[in-house]
């Protein structure tokens, strides 16, 4: 099978790849647009979030802040307005790429697969394996593109309001951390690979988009759930007197600390300033909170490691779509034992 | 150049029809020796029929003498079938013998059923 | 065996899902290079899945076949193949259809070929694929594989979309392709007479399985159509078809000996043996696909 990863030998000159190339473009080229215009257009939203949205809702804490002294009016519309367009670009950026990555996979290989043009350029002597991996990469390079350079416009916009903006979302928001980070854009190339696979499977186009949507929600819950485990987390201590644990980030776990060290569930009952809540905290013998959590400094550990496990699953994927295909059409060369009769 | 028509209900053999359709075209004078037949690819790109076929008809024409396949070049024809030239001795007297004939009374059928009994008399087994 | 075989199959079958039923199954039969092959049998009868699987657009469930003395998928290049619904990009004009197929291919590619195609259906090479008829894209579709210029040329139903006129013109174009580069033609059609005149080779398929494989005209010359008295004993030749009517019987024999002198016999048309063997399943196979079997 590592066969699969080299182009297989057609006897073709190596010239004749950019055609094929050059056709891809060309026949999906309505997709190509959209998805160009998509990414300009939420870029450009993005620029405007972090750039004349910030300075604007920058302005109005200011004048809400002077107010605070002054007992005067002030405009909440400028802070509403970034905060609103700030969650729309966020949601945006993690899911739409996503979606589109998941949606173009399962049509790219499962609606030509229906209508017979797949088998045309089977026939047209470029292998199975080369087609699949010349729908694969194009779309791959794009979506990886786009999507990366959204990441990085909305860790830019988000950036401006940090430290200036009271109402700017810690790097530890659910959809900041993801928004901000290059696990989202993994995330759209395995969209987009299990897309393709689930299109060799179904041939038809929409059970492919069914599978692809459920394979690729099924990839980012998991995702969601093993991200904080991925890293080791730092643990703090504090004293029962304030109330909550110290330390802010992604929590993983967090309670009561007895006399002997052991770690037990918090009874939530409102602090250690409520007598009947101190009462119950001498009877559990807690002599102060942990908390086991990532500070910022795990940001990127975090982010990469998520990245890594996303892509190595991504290319299994892909080698299985290979494999798949191979199965489905047979070998391109006699190696394999006697085949020929 | 002979152009092959090839009739599919006929009930003959689609390369007799070919030999059948070459030997006319001998008789006639339309096709003459050293003329050149149409090659297989001319004779199925008009008529939709099997090269083999052409091809099989082509080698019958040969095994009988009528042509001759040279190599690279194409088929040509080897001789004519054409009838007796018109100042042969042979038509001279059977021109003579018709005349005799008409001046004794026949008429065109009674010469046509003498001649044909005659003809069967000594041609017999021959078509 | 002598020379290359254009397709040779073992032992093939093909099942669609694994608890799917059988589309092609025990099938054997070798196609020598050269041959125009009609592929016959009526409609669900495994002709498109055989097509395919040469095309090297499936691979089978079990056996082998062989296409040009290799695997279908490392011939591609030498095969050439004209699906039944003639699937092309929508979207492309015809000219582009074409310059595709030039990129997509070898240095084999001869463009003046499917030029030549599409010009003498007057088409306009500047139309969209998705604007023209079933019998214009037919064409565009013969144009690739022409122009192409393959050893193996795979149809199935190729003709069923055009007139009679463009029917008439298309096969006179196959016939000198074949007559021309020798291209092995092989293409199906569940109507015997289209291909009776253009084809040599015969591959019936009924049930998906190979009823009759051979020469055309070596399988009738194998069958005899006999008239003979109700009475008559037809041991011990081999008995296709056999029909009483009154005083008479009627029947599509294979003969072991020589038959009986009192039997009135004549041969039978390509049409009548065929549907003689589809009539009857239980018919035995073709010698000729028996001994295959046997040298494969």
């Amino acid at each position: 099978m590592t066969a699969l990863a080299t182009p297989p030998v057609t006897g073709r000159p190596a010239g004749s790849s950019p055609h094929l190339l050059h056709w891809l473009l060309r026949l999906h080229r309505p997709a190509l647009l959209a998805w160009t215009v998509f990414v300009l257009v939420l870029g450009g939203l993005l620029l405007w979030v972090g750039g004349p949205l910030t300075e604007g809702a920058v302005e109005g804490w200011k004048q809400y802040h002077a107010c605070e002294t002054g007992g005067c009016a002030y405009d909440p519309s400028a802070v509403g307005r970034h905060k609103d367009w700030y969650m729309y670009t966020t949601f945006a950026v993690i899911g739409v790429p996503v979606l589109i990555a998941a949606w173009s996979g399962a049509t790219l290989t499962s609606r030509e697969l229906e209508h017979g043009t797949a088998q045309l350029a089977w026939t047209q002597s470029v292998s199975p394996a080369r087609w699949l991996a010349a729908k694969l990469a194009v779309p791959a390079v794009l979506v990886a593109v786009g999507s990366g350079l959204l990441v990085g416009l909305h860790h830019w916009a988000w950036s401006t309001g940090q430290g200036r903006l009271d109402s700017a979302k810690s790097w530890y928001d659910v959809g900041t951390y993801a928004a901000n980070g290059p696990a989202t854009a993994a995330m759209a190339l395995a969209a987009l690979v299990i897309g393709a696979l689930f299109g060799l499977l179904k041939r038809n186009s929409l059970g492919s988009l069914v599978g692809s949507l459920c394979g690729t929600g099924l990839l980012w819950s998991v995702m969601a759930i093993a991200t904080p485990h991925l890293w080791p987390t730092v643990t703090k201590f504090s004293s029962l007197k304030n109330d909550v644990p110290q330390g802010s980030g992604i929590i993983v776990d967090q309670g009561l600390v007895t006399s002997t060290g052991a770690h037990v569930a918090d009874p939530h009952c409102g602090g250690s300033g409520f007598a009947s809540c101190q009462a119950r905290y001498t009877k559990l013998d807690a002599v102060g909170y942990y908390n086991d959590y990532h500070p910022q400094s795990h940001y990127w550990p975090l982010q990469l490691t998520a990245t890594a496990i996303i892509l190595a699953v991504t290319a299994l994927l892909a080698l299985a779509a290979f494999r798949l295909l191979r199965r489905q059409t047979g070998p391109s060369a006699p190696a394999r034992k006697a085949a020929a009769v | 150049m002979v152009e092959y028509r090839i009739d599919r209900h006929s009930g003959v053999a689609t390369y007799v029809q070919i030999v059948q359709q070459t030997k006319q075209a001998l008789r006639l004078g339309m096709l003459e020796p050293g003329d050149k037949l149409p090659t297989a690819r001319e004779v199925v790109e008009a008529t939709a029929i099997n090269p083999n076929t052409v091809l099989k008809a082509y080698r019958e024409l040969e095994r009988e003498g009528l042509v001759e396949a040279r190599r690279g070049l194409g088929t040509f024809i080897r001789k004519g079938l054409s009838i007796t030239p018109a100042d042969s001795p042979l038509r001279l007297e059977l021109d003579d013998w018709a005349e005799r004939a008409r001046e004794a009374g026949l008429g065109r059928d009674d010469v046509a059923a003498l001649f044909t009994a005659v003809l069967d008399k000594h041609f017999q087994g021959e078509d | 065996m002598t020379g290359t075989a254009a397709i040779e199959a073992a032992a093939l079958g093909k099942r669609f899902g694994r608890r799917g039923g059988w589309a092609l199954r025990d099938c054997a039969f070798r196609l020598p290079a050269g041959r125009v092959c009609a592929v016959v049998g009526p409609n669900g009868a495994g002709k498109s899945t055989l097509l395919t699987l040469a095309a090297g657009l499936l691979a089978p469930t079990e056996g082998a076949i062989s296409v040009l003395g290799t695997v279908p998928g490392a011939a591609r290049e030498r095969v050439a193949y004209v699906a039944q619904d003639k699937p092309l990009y929508p979207q492309l004009s015809v000219a582009e259809t074409l310059r595709m197929g030039a990129d997509l291919n070898t240095d084999r590619w001869d463009a003046s070929v499917a030029q030549r195609i599409v010009d003498d259906g007057d088409l306009n090479p500047k139309s969209r694929i998705r604007t023209l008829s079933g019998g214009q894209c037919t064409r565009v579709a013969l144009a690739l594989a022409l122009a192409k210029r393959p050893e193996l040329l795979l149809l199935d139903e190729p003709m069923a979309d055009l007139d009679p006129l463009a029917r008439h013109e298309m096969m006179g174009l196959l016939m000198a392709q074949a007559a021309e580069s020798g291209t092995t033609i092989v293409m199906s059609s569940h109507v015997v007479a289209e291909l009776e005149d253009s084809c040599d080779h015969l591959l019936l398929i009924g049930g998906g399985r190979v009823r009759l494989a051979g020469e055309i005209d070596e399988l009738l010359a194998a069958h005899v159509h006999v008239s003979a008295p109700a009475h008559a004993v037809l041991a011990p030749h081999t008995v296709v078809e056999s029909r009483t009517t009154g005083r008479q019987l009627s029947a599509l024999v294979r003969p072991s000996s020589t038959l009986d002198t009192d039997w009135r016999t004549s041969t039978p048309s390509l049409e009548e043996l065929v549907l003689s063997y589809l009539r009857n399943p239980e018919a035995g196979a073709a010698p000729a696909a028996k001994t295959e079997e046997t040298a494969v």
